[in-house]
């Protein structure tokens, strides 16, 4: 029997996408919205002046870089709930998931734009008597966060991708119902083919987004 | 106003300042002259604690700024800086630059704090760049805006840590003739610089720093055409042969 390409199949196979492409959307934004503010604490805390806050936020960022999302994903969705009694749901554990994950690297972006940005920036900041964390706030955080911005769409686009490993604990997410299908027409060419397809449409948005941000930060200054 | 008593700071193995006393009077101008290495903008850096100082004691305004219970935020305010770098907010419109402060620390509300930036920016002839960006405007304007930035605190004494080294020549003069300006007002300046021409015109004051201590100290006249101790006159020498 020769293999026939349909191309027909993969036209056909994008709209039954759709209920996972909203899952995969939806874990995304959640996962990228709590790895932000996760990343950005963790990334402060390690440049923190106090040893014992560095060493947690070292702690946190290299356990998650130093292994694997899929055993983070089995380990918490399957490993968690046996010591602490509570099941948690497929897409909680996603959104969790992903935002720990992504908030182990976003730190690492964090720190390195927040140190790249010039000490005289937070001097002159201290010198007109404003704390600290107002110093931060209000001086060094505007500029890292530009500097950001090229790493972050990055991480954005790896954090996307990577939501296709949660099929692995029943998150009806795109890759399982890609798969779901395939399961029943056997047409395993078209159907992942759509769905890389409808990936790389997301990548690219998010590219294409990335970029629209950074030139607008880009008109007011240097 | 300030007090500086048996300073010391030692950063690591390498002492910077071994022991200086210095004292400044309200309404006073002095300058810190000397060579580069010499310790003299560390003891700029220390009178608002932007350096640690390892020993001694600084008073300034009645407050010892080591002390914990001072509140060293406040203290800034009172001692407002300007730097070699000029350090603006490249991420602020000029205006902003100089409102920040008194919006976010002195509580100012909004417009009295616009109105508070126009006035001060008119006073360094910048008026008409106040909703330009930093990195519009040449070294010479935005050190003028950095002076503007710390007179918005309403300062008590301001300290230039050597406000024109990294101006190009043509520019220093308008910086020199702000900060001539805030002299004859009466601010209380401390000034670290190279400009010996204005340390001569302006300064009520010239202390000459080598080595970690001061080495020479009295009014520009004397210091500089009867200079008694060796290491200035070297020093002297060096600066005018340029």
């Amino acid at each position: 029997m020769a293999f026939q390409f349909e191309p027909a199949i993969v036209l056909e196979t994008i709209p039954m996408l759709m209920r996972g492409l909203k899952l995969t959307v939806e874990i995304t934004v959640g996962g990228l919205f709590f790895g932000f503010f996760l990343g950005s604490g963790a990334g402060l805390m390690k440049i923190s002046r106090n040893g014992l806050v560095r060493l947690l936020a070292g702690s946190y960022i290299e356990s998650i870089r130093g292994t694997p999302m899929l055993v983070q994903a089995m380990f918490l969705y399957y490993g968690v709930p046996l010591a602490i009694g509570i099941r948690i749901a497929p897409i909680t554990a996603g959104i969790i998931i992903i935002a720990v994950n992504s908030g182990a690297y976003i730190a690492e972006i964090v720190r390195g734009a927040v140190q790249s940005i010039n000490p005289g920036q937070m001097e002159a900041g201290r010198s007109i008597g404003l704390t600290h964390t107002q110093a931060m706030f209000f001086v060094v955080w505007p500029q890292a966060l530009k500097r950001m911005i090229p790493p972050l769409g990055n991480q954005f686009i790896i954090s996307l991708k990577d939501t296709s490993l949660l099929m692995v604990i029943g998150v009806g997410e795109l890759m399982r119902t890609g798969q779901e299908i395939t399961a029943v027409n056997f047409r395993a060419f078209e159907v992942y083919m759509a769905v890389g397809l409808v990936y790389l449409a997301m990548t690219m948005t998010i590219a294409k987004l990335m970029k629209m941000v950074e030139k607008r930060l880009s008109v007011s200054q240097r | 106003m300030i007090h500086i008593r048996s300073l010391h700071k030692r950063f690591g193995d390498l002492e910077v300042l071994k022991g200086v006393d210095l004292h400044v009077k309200a309404g006073e101008v002095v300058c810190i002259i000397g060579p580069s290495g010499s310790g003299k903008s560390t003891v700029l850096r220390c009178i608002n604690r932007l350096e640690e100082p390892s020993s001694g004691s600084i008073i300034v305004d009645g407050h010892d700024i080591m002390a914990r219970q001072t509140n060293i935020n406040m203290i800034r305010t009172e001692a407002g800086m300007v730097f070699q770098q000029f350090n603006l907010f490249p991420h602020m419109k000029v205006l902003a630059n100089v409102t920040l402060g008194p919006i976010k620390v002195r509580k100012m509300a909004k417009d009295e704090a616009v109105a508070l930036g126009l006035s001060l920016l008119q006073k360094v002839g910048l008026a008409n760049k106040a909703n330009n960006y930093p990195q519009q405007l040449s070294g010479g304007q935005k050190q003028r805006v950095a002076i503007a930035r710390a007179l918005a605190l309403q300062p008590k004494v301001i300290l230039f840590d050597e406000p024109t080294s990294a101006l190009d020549p043509e520019l220093v003069g308008e910086v020199l003739a702000v900060m001539r300006q805030l002299a004859q007002e009466g601010m209380t300046m401390v000034v670290v610089t190279h400009e010996m021409g204005f340390a001569r015109d302006v300064a009520d004051r010239v202390i000459f720093i080598d080595d970690g201590k001061i080495q020479e100290e009295g009014p520009p006249r004397e210091l500089f055409n009867n200079p008694k101790n060796s290491r200035l006159r070297n020093f002297l020498r060096a600066v005018t042969a340029a």
